[in-house]
């Protein structure tokens, strides 16, 4: 709560000595997720059927304030070989080089560079990099304060072969849907 | 032909749901010793998701020949059976009934147990029965396998007791489960 209040409180002052993308800018509060209260969920639909799985090691550096969307900014970082779909089977499948070829991409990678705000809450636009492809994906999200820090929850919506996950057979759409949710619900503490 | 039991004769109900199904458990048994065979891989994925389908419509099926069978007694064996071809042929004709519905039950809790869903044909997609769990999984895949394998004697049992019937003692056991056929035997 102190933070908070100092932040509204020193808006200008600190404005000359933050990193911002624009001078006018309000500053945006730090945060990183707390990786053992956050989830990250992915759900992919096979032969018809939905099912979900996680990754189990990310990094988020968010720096938001709803009130100061120009200084906002999400870096992730999401450790590949950490999925986890609750069978070592397609785990595997999933690891190999038809798919997200973990061994050669190690690491997805999103960055935000707008922002705006939604009727349920606010969007951010960015470009992931997954399997050596960079591409935009929107993020929709809600932003809840929970001093000292705050949770963020949302969904993107993309599709695997716009990013080249899925090789040989499995760039088959009927058994494997081309589009991918991921849901996201993040414990953030304040940096 | 009447569509209820009658005349000593399986009626079309009976009749169709028998042979539905068991054409559905010949290309069960089909799809899963050609998954069995394949590497991990899209088109191992199809077989099986083809399995399940195949496997719920059995269950489904199951469900309505038991309703069946409750409500609408079958014609009776014939009278020169030996009490313990009686009881042999009871027992076999309720464990293929109890087989039908523990191996969907129990392929349904193996995907259920290894988080990938049931769907049927791709057109809706059944509740999972358990959570993800690979102990669990391991112990209904010996338990799916091993009822298989008594699956595949009992149907084969059933099937040369029919033709015993038919050629041996020239009833009409077998005759009376076959569509447009007369029987003129004695039942």
């Amino acid at each position: 709560m102190m933070k908070f209040t100092h932040r509204l409180a020193l808006p200008l002052l600190l404005a000359g000595a933050c990193h911002l993308p624009t001078a006018q800018a309000a500053p945006a509060a730090g945060y990183h997720a707390d990786p053992a209260q956050s989830r990250l969920e992915f759900y992919g639909k096979q032969a018809g059927a939905e099912f979900k799985g996680v990754f189990h090691r990310f990094t988020a550096a968010i720096d938001f304030s709803p009130d100061a969307l120009a200084a906002a900014h999400f870096d992730v970082q999401i450790e590949l070989d950490s999925l986890d779909s609750a069978d070592k089977d397609r785990d595997k499948t999933m690891r190999s080089a038809d798919i997200f070829d973990v061994a050669r991409f190690p690491t997805a990678h999103y960055v935000t560079r707008s922002f705006s705000k939604t009727a349920g809450g606010f969007r951010a636009l960015g470009s992931l990099t997954l399997h050596g492809v960079t591409k935009d994906v929107p993020v929709d999200f809600e932003f809840t304060t929970a001093p000292p820090g705050a949770r963020l929850d949302g969904t993107a919506t993309l599709k695997r072969l716009d990013f080249g996950v899925g090789q040989g057979d499995w760039k088959n759409t009927e058994w494997v849907a081309d589009e991918v949710r991921v849901k996201f619900s993040l414990h953030l503490v304040s940096k | 032909m009447p569509i209820s039991d009658s005349n000593g004769r399986y009626g079309a109900v009976a009749q169709s749901l028998h042979w539905v199904i068991a054409a559905l458990i010949v290309a069960q048994f089909a799809l899963a010793w050609t998954a069995d065979d394949l590497p991990l891989g899209l088109e191992k994925l199809k077989l099986l998701a083809r399995h399940k389908s195949v496997g719920m419509t059995i269950l489904m099926l199951a469900a309505l020949r038991l309703a069946w069978r409750f409500t609408h007694a079958p014609p009776a064996l014939p009278a020169g059976m030996k009490p313990y071809e009686v009881k042999l042929a009871r027992w076999t004709h309720a464990a293929l009934y109890l087989l039908l519905f523990a191996m969907p039950l129990t392929g349904w809790m193996m995907s259920s147990a290894k988080n990938y869903s049931v769907s049927w044909f791709s057109l809706f997609t059944w509740p999972n029965l358990i959570g993800p769990n690979e102990h669990a999984f391991d112990l209904l895949r010996s338990t799916h396998d091993v009822m298989s394998n008594v699956l595949f004697g009992l149907a084969g049992l059933h099937i040369l007791a029919a033709l015993k019937h038919h050629f041996w003692n020239k009833d009409s056991v077998l005759l009376r489960m076959l569509p447009f056929v007369r029987s003129e035997r004695r039942p």
